[in-house]
């Protein structure tokens, strides 16, 4: 059993990944954000949900989330917050977003990648967001984007670790179990030495 | 995926294990309370009271019966020792000390709700949706604590679920709105709390009650708010003010219900509601002559688990009846009736 846990940033819907989790039959579980990074280090992958703060005056809301993405030799998925944060930690800028978007948005895919596997180029996605990254690290690369959001999704270049601005948790999102599904296998992979 | 036998078999064990003595469960009527008295019960039998509080605010059921009188012979029909506590009066006065709701500050939202004496004003008077559900929650425990003195409970059951806790806040999470069984409850509470469904989300709870048998008019029943109508007045909650949002409530949930039985409309929406907005007040003509009344806003909300949803596509001929019935029933006292277009975020199901 792949074991993936679901960091809680204080977002609405951490309960949500986590149920999606265990429907996968995943071993997980919900995990303040200022556990210490020794007592999550067997993990197979890491969640890292969405939240209130604001990423310009409240990321040190966020715990330890810096210090799992440096020391992660497993895969991490961030969503809405966290994709943000990550953005931010790897020397890119995140900040108000020029139109914040709640609810119904439609997803372009311009990048391929494994997470978005048997997902169709154009989707419907669910967003509820007040800020967004506005600049991009160069480790890192752009999967989509949305009329009103330019980085929807991000991938690191190297390492197995992900950002998304909207979030597929939710039952709206419409290939967002299918997105779960992969990272999944993308941990699964990973653990195996498969990748 | 979720197993409801497992879950049945689980939460009876655990029941049996932690309740001690009697126990009184908080029952509305909707399908986690009456999923959690069936668990309980199975565990503890007839250690189990059932109580329902009729705070004022409930529903019409059918033109002849009221919502609280249905739910007290539904249970009745289950075999479940049941109390009807009627309690209208003891809600639509009761005050909140704001202080000790407050410890650490009066948010400035609620304050506008205060009086010199460090209380709140009667809910019949209060408008901030925060201080209702607080008092709301408050004056709940005080009619159960009441109750569990009579027949010497130590454990308060209730159905809360998933979305309810979370949406509450606590730690980091922001406080989007407080659920009454929740962030109502009052710290010097004199009995324990048991809730077998924490972790459960609607659709869950649906798959429990099926399993468990229950009749399908409780398994589907539709979901209603522990504050009930009380939030769904966008104002203050009196007697008057509730009298309009049920009548219009009703009509609005009967449309719906009978347009579904028609084949005019494909698929029941997850939630239907309405809002009265007592002084959202607009110019109306009334054989020939001039009114100044208020607003009705219809909403029917698509959704899995009230975590998220849409705004349902329902047919304009099917809100064009519910707009004749309700300005017809309701005359001078609603001039317009809009409809809801807003997603789940930034909506939320209920308007408060």
């Amino acid at each position: 059993m792949v074991k993936i846990y679901v960091v809680d940033n204080g977002g609405q819907w951490t309960h949500r990944e986590w149920r999606v989790l265990k429907y996968l039959d995943v071993d997980t579980k919900i995990i303040p954000n200022t556990t210490p990074f020794e007592e999550i280090k067997d993990v197979d992958g890491l969640v890292m949900s969405g939240g209130a703060p604001r990423i310009g005056s409240e990321s040190m809301k966020l715990g330890n989330c810096g210090e799992y993405i440096d020391k992660a030799k497993f895969p991490i998925l961030g969503m809405c917050v966290s994709h943000q944060f990550m953005a931010l930690h790897f020397g890119g800028e995140s900040g108000p977003a020029k139109v914040p978007e709640f609810g119904l948005a439609k997803m372009k895919i311009a990048v391929q990648n494994e997470l978005f596997k048997d997902v169709p180029e154009e989707s419907q996605v669910w967003e509820s967001h007040n800020d967004e990254v506005k600049l991009l690290p160069k480790e890192f690369t752009c999967l989509a984007s949305t009329a009103n959001c330019n980085v929807q999704a991000i991938k690191h270049n190297d390492k197995l670790i992900y950002g998304l601005q909207f979030h597929p948790e939710v039952e709206q999102t419409e290939f967002g179990h299918k997105i779960f599904e992969n990272f999944v296998n993308i941990c699964k992979k990973n653990k195996d030495g498969t990748n | 995926m979720f197993d409801p036998e497992k879950f049945i078999a689980e939460k009876v064990e655990e029941a049996k294990k932690i309740i001690t003595g009697n126990a009184i469960i908080a029952v509305s009527g909707g399908v986690d309370s009456s999923v959690a008295a069936a668990i309980v019960a199975k565990a503890i039998g007839e250690r189990l009271t059932a109580v329902h509080v009729d705070n004022g605010f409930m529903r019409k059921h059918s033109d002849e019966m009221g919502e609280s009188e249905w739910v007290v012979a539904s249970l009745k029909k289950v075999g479940v020792n049941s109390i009807l506590a009627d309690a209208e009066e003891q809600f639509l006065n009761a005050r909140l000390d704001m202080h000790k709701i407050y410890p650490k500050g009066i948010p400035e939202a609620a304050k506008s709700e205060m009086q010199e004496d460090g209380f709140s004003k009667p809910l019949k008077e209060v408008v901030e949706p925060e201080v209702k559900r607080k008092i709301i929650g408050e004056q709940f425990i005080r009619v159960f604590e009441k109750e569990a003195r009579k027949v010497n409970a130590k454990f308060l059951i209730q159905g809360t679920l998933a979305p309810d806790w979370i949406e509450s806040g606590g730690g980091i999470r922001d406080n989007i709105k407080s659920h009454h069984n929740v962030g109502g409850l009052p710290p010097d509470m004199g009995v324990e709390l048991y809730e077998p469904n924490h972790e459960l989300y609607k659709d869950e709870v649906r798959k429990v009650a099926r399993a468990l048998g229950l009749p399908a008019e409780l398994s589907e029943r539709q979901p209603f708010p522990g504050p009930a109508l009380a939030i769904r007045i966008i104002g203050p909650p009196n007697k008057e003010n509730t009298v309009i949002v049920r009548e219009a409530n009703y009509i609005w949930e009967q449309v719906l219900e009978n347009a579904f039985k028609e084949g005019r409309l494909d698929k029941m929406p997850e939630q239907y509601l309405v809002g009265y907005f007592p002084s959202l007040k607009t110019v109306g003509v009334h054989g020939d002559v001039r009114c100044h009344g208020g607003a009705i806003g219809l909403r029917a909300f698509k959704t899995l688990d009230f975590m998220s949803g849409q705004a349902s596509n329902i047919p304009f001929e099917i809100l064009e009846e519910a707009s004749i019935k309700i300005t017809n029933a309701l005359k001078e006292k609603v001039n317009r009736v809009f409809y809801d277009v807003t997603h789940k975020p930034p909506g939320t199901t209920e308007f408060e």
